[in-house]
Order: structure tokens, then sequence, then C-alpha cells
């Protein structure tokens, strides 16, 4: 176990090492200049060059990355003009565009996209899941036809739509719910709670598909395997031949997927979080992306690229425990 | 001025960046609350629902227009832009300073003196020292954003960096006492009253100064202070500030006890909400968010709704730019043939249709206080005249037709799209045009148009108003001094004319803004003749705001719903 858990971390550290290299050898290919961007397009060559002087932006690339290393080390200090703010370790630096500390930046919207893939992912297993064991279960009969087609229009109509749609029924026209704003859990749970249930909603009806027909097609094949036939034949029931046996072996890659799914989510429910109004990272991403803003998409990546490992990490070790033939090495 | 495409028009209507709002004619308000109780009261909290987050809130790094609509709250300057309706509302008047300004004989000194009782949120007196310190931090690096204005204008101040640098400041700011500052030009300017409307002209106490980091808690002069700023600008909260006093201003009535902005929203959402009006919707409104033509269509056969559109008008034209250097564009007789041969009708409905666009013909939007003098020197009509640019075509050597390549933006969103683009293109085919369009990405669609090593030989191009006067709106584009060679070029047909440039400065020097006015109009009129650009359309703001929402100004200088001015009781 601890070897499993010293080679994963040093992994994780290569991946994202790895990670940041490629997106400063990408920022420094793509077109557009930060400083001019962070100036404003009216800006004199001059002035640019004196914004490019101040973002550090003169030093060769290797330096400019070396600084970076050396702030997630050791942190680093940024002038204010009438000050120095110190960027404590692990710092991953200030935005070009804001001054703001990426780490904070990141901070204050973690909890959102985390709330909203948690939450979400809840739902979607749920739903998904729960609806892949009956499809299986009534294989051929009305019920899998009519859960198959609802969740698979689920998956064909995207989020932006789905979501406007829930948003005019349930907002709108009914007027059930209160427009949803995002609320921390720590402020309030309850509004929290409320403000999450439709974008949680919208993301589970469309997830939830992927994960029906995966849990029903891997249900059936593991209900058609040698040692099933035999527990049957043991004269094991039926309730106790699905959910003892069969399950567990079904759901291992239902979990591989959760995992991948999950840390995507922290990057890329750029939609979702447009529509919502959620101050997420997704949205942060999207918006540095467009102006260029390095250190913050650096961070961005950083992050969702963590999430990604260590979610990889999580469902190796659920795999293990779901399935015994499995071993962490 | 300010090109808008970029970030998108959303994003760029924001306050933070130019205003966008929409302009001309006498709009105003379409008077939704006509009922008994139409008077606006004190009190109560009013919602502003935006996309785009109010990010750096430091007056030195915000690019308005008048001082910005969410900036005003808090950032009193030495002039302002008029609360009033439609063309009333493009004229300037004092707000921290007693007047509009002394200009020198030829315009190139400008002497304002401060109000007295003026104070900042913690009660110390405004001086006029504060002012001076304001605008010279908008020089450090550190605080970039603002606009290019005080660089160019100011003696001394081109390579200026800032106090935090250089401790000595501007010796072209001086401020003789407390309540006097004296501003030396460089060259004359009849429009100075107009930037210092800009909040790069409101008092920054020294002492308080925080650099970078100013921004979250701006010291206030103005009837309002930030009392909450969440994920810079994307959730602001605004209270009272108890040392404002109504008696020194005259413009912001400053009804709302409480000012609660929500930005980082979807424009369906926005006008979802706003059409909902459930709750504290009911008291909000939007500065960012217009509806589109779908929504439009809904709310127009919706009686209560349609009284709650607020109609608005902003200095923006929409045009075929040309760029001389490529060919055959260097023909006159081929950008006249394009001119003769757009249809306008088909780029306004590609804009929206006509509610939300209105056909050009003139570079000047068609409003008094930027000198619109009307010509159509091409007159292509409602739909365009094919046999005339034929006839133009063969004149130039073109007999058969002709394949051009027009650039486009990849995104819609800022009227630059394949929307427009496809429209143009039809009309071009009539006359014997056949159009190629080139889509350059977005994001990077501005940087390309803007430089001369890039510039295509025609594109989509947009140009809006800094303040609503002539001056912003045709040097950049038509001075040849204003060139630029290794950044961003305005001047996207490269003229450079000495008679061009010698009226420019001679009208510059003008201080009588009616009479620069019809110069400008007139030097528009001139301009014209040499095809250099085909004006297309002036885009129309049409906005939704809650049923709870009173007093309601529209002016036709930022052409937006006046946050300062609305009441929610």
């Amino acid at each position: 176990m601890t070897r499993f858990v010293l080679r994963r971390l040093i992994g994780m550290v290569v991946v994202l090492l790895a990670l940041s290299v490629v997106i400063y050898a990408v920022f420094y290919l793509a077109p557009g200049d930060p400083a001019q961007l962070a100036c404003g397009l009216k800006c004199s060559p001059a002035q640019v060059a004196q914004v490019r002087e101040q973002l550090g932006l003169n030093e060769p690339v290797y330096l400019q990355y070396a600084h970076f290393l050396q702030g997630i080390v050791a942190g680093r200090d940024f002038s204010t003009g009438t000050g120095v703010l110190h960027c404590h370790a692990p710092c991953l630096g200030v935005s070009y565009k804001t001054g703001d500390q990426v780490t904070s930046l990141i901070a204050s919207r973690l909890p959102v996209t985390a709330s909203l893939a948690l939450g979400a992912m809840v739902l979607w297993l749920a739903l998904g899941v729960g609806t892949g064991l009956l499809s299986a279960l009534r294989r051929g009969r009305f019920t899998e036809r009519a859960l198959t087609t609802l969740t698979l229009a689920g998956n064909a109509v995207p989020v932006f739509i789905i979501g406007l749609l829930l948003l005019l029924l349930f907002c709108a026209s009914l007027q059930w719910l209160p427009f949803p704003t995002y609320v921390g859990l720590t402020q309030s749970p309850q509004q929290w709670f409320w403000g999450l249930l439709l974008p949680w909603v919208s993301l589970a009806l469309i997830e939830s598909a992927k994960y029906a027909r995966l849990t029903r097609s891997s249900m059936l094949e593991t209900l058609a395997e040698d040692h099933i036939r035999t527990f049957r034949a043991y004269g094991v029931s039926e309730r106790a031949l699905v959910t003892r046996h069969a399950l567990r072996g079904a759901l291992t890659p239902v979990i591989a997927l959760s995992a991948l799914d999950l840390g995507t989510m922290f990057g890329s429910a750029v939609l979702t979080e447009s529509l919502f109004g959620l101050p997420g990272l997704g949205k942060l991403l999207v918006y540095s992306v467009g102006v260029v803003d390095l250190p913050v998409v650096v961070g961005l990546v950083l992050v969702t690229g963590f999430c990604v490992v260590l979610a990889n990490a999580l469902a190796d070790t659920l795999y293990a425990v779901a399935d015994r033939r499995v071993v962490l090495t | 001025m300010s090109r808008t495409p970029r970030i998108s028009r959303r994003a760029a209507a924001a306050a933070v960046t130019v205003a966008l709002a929409g302009g001309a004619a006498a709009c105003g308000p379409t008077s939704g609350d006509a009922g008994a109780d139409a008077t606006p009261h004190k009190g109560g909290t009013l919602t502003v629902l935006n996309q785009a987050p109010q990010d750096n809130f430091d007056p030195a790094r915000q690019y308005t227009t008048g001082g910005g609509d969410i900036p005003g709250l808090v950032f009193r300057t030495l002039t302002t832009r008029e609360r009033a309706n439609g063309a009333e509302g493009t004229k300037v008047v004092p707000d921290l300073a007693t007047d509009t300004g002394e200009p020198s004989k030829n315009a190139t000194v400008w002497t304002y003196h401060l109000k007295s009782g003026l104070k900042f949120q913690d009660g110390t007196a405004i001086t006029s020292a504060d002012i001076k310190y304001g605008i010279e931090r908008s020089f450090a690096p550190e605080l970039s954003g603002g606009p290019p204005y005080f660089r160019d204008w100011l003696v001394g101040a081109e390579n200026y960096q800032g106090p935090y640098k250089d401790k000595h400041g501007l010796d072209s700011i001086e401020t003789p006492n407390a309540s006097t500052i004296v501003f030396h030009l460089t060259k004359p300017e009849g429009d100075f009253p107009y930037l210092a409307t800009m909040t790069q002209f409101s008092p920054v106490p020294k002492a308080k100064d925080t650099g970078a980091t100013y921004y979250l808690h701006p010291v206030s002069s103005g009837p309002y202070e930030v009392t909450e700023n969440q994920n810079n600008g994307t959730h602001l909260v605004f209270k009272r500030n108890p040392y404002w006093s109504a008696a020194t201003d005259s413009q912001r009535k400053a009804y709302p006890d409480t000012i609660d902005v929500q930005a980082g929203l979807d424009p369906a959402v926005i006008n979802q909400r706003l059409e909902t009006s459930s709750g504290t919707d009911a008291d909000a409104v939007t500065t960012d968010t217009n509806l589109g033509p779908a929504e439009l269509a809904k709310i127009n056969g919706d009686k209560e709704l349609k009284s709650r559109v607020g109609t608005g008008h902003f200095g923006e034209t929409y045009y075929l730019a040309f760029n001389p250097k490529v060919k055959p564009f260097d023909d006159i007789k081929v950008r006249e043939a394009i001119s003769y041969a757009v249809n306008r009708t088909s780029v306004v409905n590609a804009a929206g249709g006509s509610s939300l666009a209105e056909p050009a013909t003139t570079f000047l939007p068609d409003q008094a206080t930027f000198g619109y003098t009307p010509y159509d020197w091409f007159p292509a009509g409602a739909t365009g005249n094919p046999a005339k640019a034929k006839e133009l075509l063969k004149e130039a050597g073109y007999p058969h037709g002709l394949t051009i390549t027009l650039a486009s933006s990849t995104s819609d969103a800022s009227y630059q799209g394949p929307a427009i683009a496809t429209a143009v293109q039809d009309g071009l085919k009539a006359a014997g045009i056949t159009v190629r369009i080139n889509q350059i990405q977005d994001d990077s669609y501005s940087s390309t148009v803007d430089s001369v090593k890039t510039e295509p030989g025609v594109f989509l191009g947009s140009w809006g108003a800094d303040w609503p006067s002539g001056g912003p709106f045709l040097a950049p584009i038509f001075d040849g001094r204003q060139i630029v060679t290794d950044g961003s070029n305005f001047n996207n047909a490269q003229l450079n004319d000495a008679q061009v440039n010698a009226t420019i400065d001679k009208i510059n020097a003008v201080t009588d803004h009616a009479e620069a006015a019809k110069e400008w109009g007139a030097l528009d009129k001139q301009l014209g003749q040499r095809a250099l650009t085909v004006p297309l359309f002036h885009p129309v703001y049409e906005r939704l705001y809650g049923k709870n929402i009173r007093n309601v100004v529209i002016s036709d200088w930022d052409g937006r719903v006046d946050v300062a001015d609305v009441a929610v009781k």
C-alpha cells in the first residue's frame, strides 16, 4: 500500500510538472500579448513596454518558469506600487489582468465547483446506476425501453437547453424555486442546496445516460458469468445474487468512469457555471484563456490536473475494494 | 473612442470598459411606471443583474464613458454627464468642480475650482491634491487599463511612470491651493471638460492608497461606498456614504439605501429574471444586457412587459473598413462600387432587425452632439444599387465582376461575425462581386485588423464614443499622426492628409461644443467622399427592467438606465 501511494505521488508530481511546461510552451506559441491586453488596446507601445516589465514578461521564458517553480516551493513577493504583496508558498503567481493572487482566486472558486461536481455526481450515480440496474433486470420489457429512451433523451440535449428549460419551468412559470444564486455551504446550507439544485439536476440528467448504459451492459455481462451461474445453481436467491455478487463486479467500470468525470468536471462545467451564474473554476478558466492570463491558466490547469490524478488514484483504490482480484501495486 | 469587439460586445459593455450602450434619438424610457404613485422615494435595495463583473474597481483602472454607471456611484469626478433623458443627457455638467472648467485663450490651460464642503467617506475633506494624485497614479504600470488621453494631452506625461516610481509628480498639474487645480496641455483641447468626466479625475487620498490592492477598498467620494466585493467585482454591495451631501451633487439622486450588483450571469437568464420580476428581481435593472430579437418579439406582444423596456442610444457605428494599401481597394472606384452595392436592409436584419439597428450612411452617429450632418455620397437605397456598382466596376477595369475577401470575427456577439458578413456578401453578389469570408478567431480579431502588419483589405469594423463629441470619433480613425506602426492602429485606411490633420487641430481648439460639432459634421461629410469606410448601421439598445423600478433616466451619452437615478420605492 505504501508503495502504491508513493508511486502515485511521484507520478502526480511528474504529470503536473509536465502539464505546467506544456501550458507555458503553448502560451508562448499562441498569439496575443498579455501586456497589451492588461494595458488596454489603446496603450502606446512605450506604455505596453512598462506594463510588460511590471509583469516580468521581458524575462526569458525559462527564467519566468523558474520563478514560477520557486513561488510554489518558497513563495514570492510582488510589488503593489505602494508596498509589497507577499504571496505565500505554494504561490502560483498573480493574475496579469487583475493582480489577484492565483491561489486565492482558485480558493474562492473551488468550493463552488466542488459543490457543483460532487452534488451532481451523487445525483447522476443514483439516477444512472438505478436506471441501469432496472434496465438490466427488466431486460426487453417496457420499463427498459422507457428508461433507455428517457436517459438517451437527457443525454442528447445540451446543458444550456436543459438548464434553461428547468429555469423557465421552475423559476419563471411555476415559481416554485427562486432563480439560483450561489450561497456558500458554510453561510447557509439551505440556500446552498436550493441554489445548486437545478444545476445538479441539469448535469445529472445529462451525465446519467452514460452511467445507465454502462451499468446495464456491465450488469448483463456479469450476470452471464460462470460464477454467477454457479451461485444460482447453488440456490442463492436472485436478490442476494444481484446485490451481493453481481453488482460488485458490475460497478468497477462505473467507478473508473465516475472518477474521470468528477476530475474533469473541475475544469469543464463551464456551460453549467455560466448558465446558472456560478462563480466556478471553469468560467474563470475560459475567461483567463481569452485574456491570455498565464498565471491563472497554469494554476487552474494544475488544480484540474491534480483533481483528475487524485480521482484516478481513488478509483484504483475503490477498484481493489470492489473487485478482490485487483491488487494495488 | 473605443473599439468594441474583442472581448465581445457583452463583456465590453460592462462598465469597466468603454460604454457600449446604445444611442441616438430622443428616446429615454418608454415610461413603464406611469401609475398613480410613480413618485420616487428613498429606501430599498436596487439589484443590478449583469454579465460582466465590475473588475478592478479602482478609479485609475476603469475605462468608462462619462465616469461609468456603477463606478459613478462611488467615484465623483471634476465634471460629469448630465443625468437626463435623450439628447439633454449628452451635456457635461460640473460635479466636484464649480463649473465645467475655465480654458485659457487657446484651450491649452484648464482651471477648475472645487466646491466647498466635499468629503471622502471617512469625513476628511477632498482637496485638489487628491485629484492630482488620482490622475498621477493612473500612469503606474501596476494600475494599467485606463484610457490613453492623459499621456497624449498632459505636458511631460508621455513617459511618466506614476507616483510610485517618480515621487515628484507631474508639473503639468498644478494645485495652487486646496480648492484649485490647473492642467497644462500639450495642444489645444476644447473637449477637456468631457475627459474630466472619466474616473481618473476622481480624488484618491494618498495616505489610503494601497496600489494594486486599492480596488478592494477604494475611498468613496460619491453617495455610496463599497461594503462587499467578492471575486473581484462578481458580487458587489454598496451602502450609503454618510459624508456625501446631496447639496453638493445635483446629478446623483441616490434613492436606494443599498445597491447589490450580481455579475457573471447568463444573458438569457438576466432577461428571464427581469421579465419574471419575482422577489428582489422586481427591483432590478441591468447595465450590460440587451434584449435579443426573439425576446423582443415576445415582449412586444405583452403590454405590461413592453412598458418595462428602456430604449437607449450610444454613439456607435458599425461599418466596412477598407485598407487602401491592399489591391483592389486602392482604387476609389472599387470602394465606391462596394458602397453602392451594399444591402443595408439585410445587414440590419442580420443585426437583429430594425428595433436593434438603424441603417447608417454617415460615419458619425446620428446625434447632434457628434455634429451629425446627413450625407449619402453613394446612395445604395434600402437594398443596394447593383446597376450603379457594376458600372463603376467596369470603369475600374472589372467588367466581369470581382472576387474579394472580407475579414470577420468568428463571433456574432460583437456584430462583427458571420451573420453580418454573409448579409454583406449577399448584397454584393447582386453587383457581381463575389465575397469570400475570412473568419478570424474572435479573441485575436482586433489585434489582427488593428495592426498595420496584418490588416486585411476589407473587414467589419466598429467605433464607439469615449464621450459624445466628433473629436474622439473622427480623430483616431482619420488623423494621419495617429497611425501607429508598432501597436494598435485605428486609422485603418492609414489616411495621412495634411489638410484633414490641420482641420482636426483647428476643431480641437474650439471650446464651444455646438460650434465644434458643426465643424466635425462638415469634416465627416468631406471624409465620406473618400469612401474609406462603408457605414452600415448604428445599434439601438433595448433593455428590460423590474416591476418596481421608477425614475428611469436613459441619456444619449451612454444609453443605459442610470443606476444613480433609479428608485425602487
